[in-house]
């Protein structure tokens, strides 16, 4: 290739390109619609969701806005679940004070109302058990695995969606110090 | 989306496995073009290798030095298989420079090795947005357009498969420029990894516009910024190593002769004088040919070490004519009046027409390692950055049958 050749190519990319990014904001604007759209995932609004507990009391999602919830989607079938319980419970008891609040979402279309609400009472959780008789929040949530646990926090917007194993007490309790410190501040 | 994959009781995390899978490729890739090269590729995987678990490592103990009340409450998290608790930024940090340091400790020379990465790179970078792709992670801005794909709820621009066709785009102009990673294509180190970087600077500038899953600094993306700076230094890098490189290089010459060698070969190297100017010249060593070890076919060889800026090209055109001058015949193998091998051109790593620079034989026999020592006890293989001892001494089968004859003089010659 010829030296001018080079050149004028090489000149001629790299104007494009920048001409493109800086067109980039009135061309593909970012905010245009869809700021208000739920999605389960980090940066959405949590979609919204009414349950019961096993005791017959509603509870709305969108009723919880101004204070962090954690969405934990579970079966009484699911060891790994039942592994990650306890730890929520302890961090519970720390925060619930502070406003954090957990609820554990039975995916009772997949698992036997008795069961689940046997093993839920012998282990003594005092965050609500809800009920997800028809799946429509595993739907919602559109569930792979579980558990699926789902961070909102006090604006209503996902912080965080962790599959499996990993919401770890320790790993909640530092999402939950950077919440509430930005809250209160 | 499949951020999760069933195989009978295990869920495996599916962005995970696309990264794993397209590193493994990717260092796959790397063996076979390391290997055409002549670079490094043990010394390359080995340090690629321990990069990868120190930046892992680095990656938890970052997260917990950063929390370290998770880590005094239970110790055994920091073991914990789950990828929520890692400093990403902090484990790339220490992984890349623990690569580095590995790297410079074995010597490896960095542009040639950065071409021989370039699959690598390229693999990454698709994996990476194909694994974003599996998360539901860097989604596009909605659109109407009739390829949109619907996630989180709308149609939106499939922004991750924008970026891996166009990786896998460029992962084809790799592999066809270089005839299936055969060829170098320049004859330059370092061009082919900055046209793969250009090539990924230009994919990240144009599919980041048709991302919403971004944070913008003042109105723009940051990594337009970064693909702006890297495209132009790249492009920069690119010009001055083809255009502006122009002053004299250093070229290792093997000759050799079985026929009149002493006195071809002093003629050889006259005539070459002639043409360029000769930094070192090696004494005359007697050798048996290679080929049948017959005693009567005793070969002469020695090295120089020449200065010109003739591109390689002219330069190989330029001794097969001083071979044709003392007659040599491309059919006779037996009688060799003269033999001109260009073993190294600088410090640059290229295949140029099915010729491998530098030359395949400078790891193979004695009789090149052992003038190039005499010249130059400091020289190191411009590929693997191996010393010349290093070299001689893991030649084993090519038996050592030296004379060292008439000290011409040596070492400097002007």
């Amino acid at each position: 290739m010829k030296k001018k050749t080079f050149i004028g190519i090489a000149v001629t990319i790299t104007l494009l390109s920048l001409t493109w990014v800086l067109l980039t904001p009135v061309l593909l604007p970012v905010n245009r619609g869809g700021s208000e759209v739920t999605a389960p995932h980090e940066g959405f609004f949590a979609p919204n969701f009414t349950l019961e507990t096993p005791q017959a009391e509603t509870i709305k999602l969108s009723e919880l806005r101004r204070q962090p919830v954690l969405v934990f989607l579970w079966a009484s079938w699911c060891s790994v679940c039942k592994a990650t319980m306890p730890g929520l419970q302890a961090v519970y008891e720390d925060y619930a004070q502070r406003g954090f609040e957990i609820l554990a979402v039975n995916l009772t279309f997949q698992d036997t109302l008795s069961t689940a609400q046997a093993y839920f009472q012998s282990q003594g959780f005092t965050y609500p058990m809800l009920i997800d008789e028809d799946g429509s929040v595993a739907a919602l949530y559109q569930i792979h695995a579980l558990p699926t646990s789902v961070l909102i926090g006090p604006d209503g917007k996902i912080i965080d969606v962790v599959i499996g194993s990993g919401m770890r007490e320790g790993f909640l309790r530092v999402e939950l110090n950077d919440i509430l410190s930005a809250k209160e501040e | 989306m499949f951020p999760v994959i069933d195989i009978g009781p295990f869920a495996i995390q599916a962005a995970g496995l696309i990264l794993i899978l397209s590193l493994w490729i990717g260092i796959w890739l790397m063996g076979m073009f390391s290997n055409a090269l002549r670079t490094n590729t043990e010394k390359i995987e080995s340090s690629l290798l321990v990069g990868l678990i120190a930046g892992i490592i680095s990656a938890r103990l970052g997260f917990l030095l950063q929390n370290p009340t998770i880590f005094l409450e239970n110790p055994l998290t920091l073991f914990s298989l789950t990828p929520s608790m890692l400093n990403v930024s902090f484990g790339l940090l220490v992984g890349f420079l623990t690569m580095l340091i590995y790297a410079q400790k074995w010597h490896l020379p960095f542009l040639p090795t950065m071409d021989a990465c370039t699959p690598i790179i390229i693999l990454l970078f698709a994996g990476f947005h194909l694994a974003q792709f599996a998360n539901g992670d860097g989604y596009g801005l909605p659109t109407d357009l009739p390829w949109g794909i619907s996630l989180w709820n709308q149609i939106r621009h499939p922004t991750q498969i924008y970026a891996l066709i166009l990786a896998l785009t460029l992962f084809i102009g790799l592999l066809v420029l270089t005839k299936g990673l055969k060829e170098t294509h320049s004859l330059k180190s370092g061009i082919l990894f900055l046209w793969v970087m250009t090539g990924l600077a230009l994919t990240t500038i144009f599919t980041r516009s048709f991302v919403k899953d971004k944070t913008l600094i003042a109105g723009i993306d940051p990594l337009q910024v970064i693909g702006i700076f890297i495209l132009v230094s790249s492009l920069f890098i690119i010009y001055h190593k083809i255009y502006k490189e122009n002053y004299p290089i250093s070229i290792m010459i093997s000759l050799g002769s079985n026929k009149n060698p002493i006195e071809n070969l002093s003629n050889a190297v006259s005539k070459l004088e002639d043409a360029y100017r000769i930094r070192r010249q090696s004494s005359l060593y007697k050798t048996q040919n290679v080929i049948n070890n017959s005693d009567s076919d005793v070969f002469c060889n020695q090295v120089i070490e020449i200065e010109t800026n003739q591109l390689y090209p002219h330069l190989r055109e330029n001794l097969k004519s001083i071979e044709c001058e003392f007659g040599r015949e491309k059919e006779n193998k037996q009688q060799i009046p003269i033999d001109l091998d260009i073993l190294t051109y600088g410090q640059d790593v290229f295949i140029h027409n099915g010729k491998h620079i530098p030359h395949p034989n400078l790891i193979k026999y004695h009789y090149i390692t052992e003038p190039l020592a005499e010249i130059a006890p400091d020289f190191r293989h411009p590929g693997t950055g191996k010393t010349i001892g290093e070299i001689s001494s893991e030649i084993t089968n090519d038996p050592q049958v030296f004379e060292k004859i008439n000290e011409v003089k040596n070492g400097n010659k002007r």
